[in-house]
């Protein structure tokens, strides 16, 4: 695809930020599971958080479009530190679009910095893709403006090592989804608690773990944007998200062909280099045809977004259709590398791996496709 | 004090070119295009000289098609303060020659006055390794070329450098006006950050023409032929460093 000249500088840049920082680190952080804050420092330093927050906040003021070439490229390196970036990318959105005058100064800054790190809390051990279910309550505490909060949140990102949590929870148990809201809890206030870290599949350099509210106590100035609104706000910042995430999944497939094409020009096998096969060269053109596909319809929903056309169903498709392919195509990496792509180490192992979890995080593929029905089916 | 630093659009260095069938030149049509790596290294110096308060304005120069904005706007997402794009029209590649482009940089030197022109030693793509010395020559300026340091004297009379040369490192003075072509250890130039991407946008890129500096840029060189380098041979195992010695010395390698 055609880039102008500023987001072909964008991708460039993100590309090599990408090869000479990211890559190279990524076997290691899968194996030790360690959250990669030296890297997360270098991003921000390179404005590689925020990317289209504007600039007054300290964002890159880029568009929707730049912020999936950064996803992507980034997620060629490690899909592990794509995700930190749209995680940021998500706090910054969300804070830009409700937070107040106050809420902006405080937050978005220290987010981007990387001086602080954050915590999307959505779901719980009840309430996965159907978020209508969840229990945590904020409670007014007597007749002042303060809350108490209480509940527990699940697979948590960043949940280890989050400064700052924005947790949604019920504020009028009776109103269903228009009684929910969303509170920006500091993580170190007494009360709130931590799960173990989990132990991955996949992207294994994420920390996700619980999160625990017992009667936390949350100062008014703590509630995002409306009272009741919580729902339609975390919601409203999850079309960004799936474009983040569609990226991730297309920097994946990608990540996988570079490697097979490498692999198929180097492995002989009956005299020949396998890439002179044609059950190889078909998976190559295969994997050619899902990336740039699964790219055109991420770029598209984004663009989309830019020009401020609804891209509900767009978002739906291009993530939905570039996490199946990630899958399916880091698969067929491993087809091409034989036994030594099913070994610990190699990239497509892992690829194939970190691959997985795109399918589920940021609504499952089986909710986007919900989406994309109603779509269609609504007139 | 104003640093000149003229950058070059090269192919990408990651990018395997191809000699065209007919042996003209090279099959560079929609091969990624990128700054010479050396330019980038120029660019960053100058711009540390600026950050460390020796100079006070950092201008790049690109000459070429209208494709060589892209990379003054590196340039200046890298921190350069403006730009000057001398537009050739068609001239491109190979047909723009370094004396051609040494007598551009002449007469924008004549129009800037630079205490310092800081330029990669040689660009990628033709590895002609000529532009800063004939540009040192026409403007009767000292040179100091492959530098690694770079360090200007307080009063800006003079620069100390060291030097990459056969054997190890030189140290020397320069007077200035110089032109100084950057070597591969100069420095690890740093990313364009996304803001800096943005904000390079805003920056002032100023177009001129060869015509309009009085320069004449017809090719002086006629490129006969271009040919792939001949294929390596296999090597050969030798058991000890007393048959190495023998074998190079029956081949004529050393005496």
């Amino acid at each position: 695809m055609f880039l102008s000249s500023e987001h072909q500088q964008v991708a460039d840049m993100v590309r090599r930020f990408s090869d000479e920082v990211v890559r190279p680190e990524a076997e290691r952080l899968d194996r030790e599971e360690a959250f990669a804050g030296d890297i997360y420092q270098q991003m921000a330093d390179n404005g590689l958080f925020g990317i289209t927050v504007p600039e007054e906040y300290g964002g890159a003021g880029l568009d929707c479009l730049a912020y999936s070439i950064v996803m992507e490229e980034l997620a060629r390196g490690y899909s592990s530190v794509a995700d930190q970036c749209g995680l940021v990318e998500l706090f910054g959105t969300m804070l830009c679009k409700y937070g107040s005058a106050a809420q902006k100064t405080r937050w978005i800054g220290p987010l981007i910095r990387a001086e602080l790190r954050g915590a999307y809390c959505i779901t719980e051990a009840g309430a996965g893709s159907d978020v209508s279910g969840i229990k945590t309550t904020a409670t007014r505490r007597g007749s002042g403006d303060d809350w108490v909060l209480n509940g527990s949140k699940l697979w948590i990102h960043n949940a280890p090592v989050a400064d700052v949590a924005f947790v949604l929870a019920r504020t009028d148990p009776a109103a269903g989804k228009r009684g929910m809201s969303i509170f920006i809890v500091d993580c170190h206030a007494a009360g709130v608690s931590r799960g173990p870290k989990e132990h991955k599949l996949g992207q294994r350099s994420s920390q996700v773990g619980e999160l625990n509210f017992a009667d936390v106590s949350v100062p008014a100035d703590a509630l995002l944007g409306l009272e009741g609104r919580g729902f339609h706000m975390m919601m409203s910042v999850l079309e960004k998200g799936r474009v983040g995430i569609g990226a991730l999944a297309v920097g994946i497939i990608q990540a996988a062909l570079d490697a097979s094409i490498a692999q198929a020009k180097l492995r002989q096998q009956f005299g020949h280099a396998i890439a002179e096969f044609q059950a190889i060269q078909f998976m190559l053109a295969d994997m050619a045809k899902d990336a740039q596909a699964a790219r055109l319809l991420v770029r598209s929903a984004a663009m989309q977004m830019d020009a401020g056309v609804d891209a509900g169903m767009a978002s739906s498709m291009a993530k939905c259709f570039a996490s199946d392919a990630a899958v399916a195509q880091s698969s067929n990496a491993i087809q091409i590398f034989g036994g030594s792509g099913f070994i610990r180490g190699y990239e497509v192992e892992r690829l194939y791996r970190d691959a997985k979890i795109t399918q589920i995080y940021e609504g499952t593929n089986q909710i986007q496709r919900v989406i994309i029905a109603r779509k269609l089916l609504q007139d | 004090m104003k640093i000149l630093v003229p950058v070059k659009r090269v192919v990408d260095y990651n990018v395997r070119v191809r000699v065209k069938a007919d042996g003209s030149g090279l099959d560079i049509a929609n091969a990624k295009m990128s700054m010479n790596p050396f330019d980038e290294i120029a660019v960053e110096e100058a711009v540390r000289l600026k950050e460390a308060g020796v100079a006070s304005e950092v201008i790049a120069v690109s000459a070429g098609i209208t494709n060589c904005q892209d990379t003054l706007r590196t340039a200046l997402a890298l921190g350069a303060d403006r730009a000057i794009f001398v537009d050739t029209g068609e001239m491109r590649g190979a047909e723009l020659q370094p004396l051609a482009v040494a007598k551009l940089l002449q007469a924008l030197c004549m129009k800037e006055q630079p205490q310092i022109v800081l330029c990669g030693k040689q660009a990628i793509d033709d590895d002609a390794n000529q532009t800063g010395q004939m540009l040192a020559g026409l403007m009767n300026w000292p040179q100091a070329t492959f530098a690694s340091k770079v360090v200007v004297a307080a009063d800006k009379s003079h620069a100390t450098l060291t030097r990459e040369v056969d054997g190890g490192t030189e140290t020397l003075e320069v007077s200035l006006p110089a032109v100084v072509t950057a070597d591969l250890r100069l420095n690890e130039p740093r990313y364009a950050t996304l803001p800096n991407i943005m904000k390079a946008k805003k920056k002032p890129l100023e177009i001129v023409t060869p015509e309009a500096l009085g320069v004449d840029i017809a090719a002086r060189l006629t490129t006969l032929k271009v040919a792939e380098p001949g294929k390596r041979a296999a090597g050969v195992r030798v058991a000890d460093v007393n048959e190495l010695v023998a074998r190079l010395k029956k081949d004529g390698v050393i005496a």
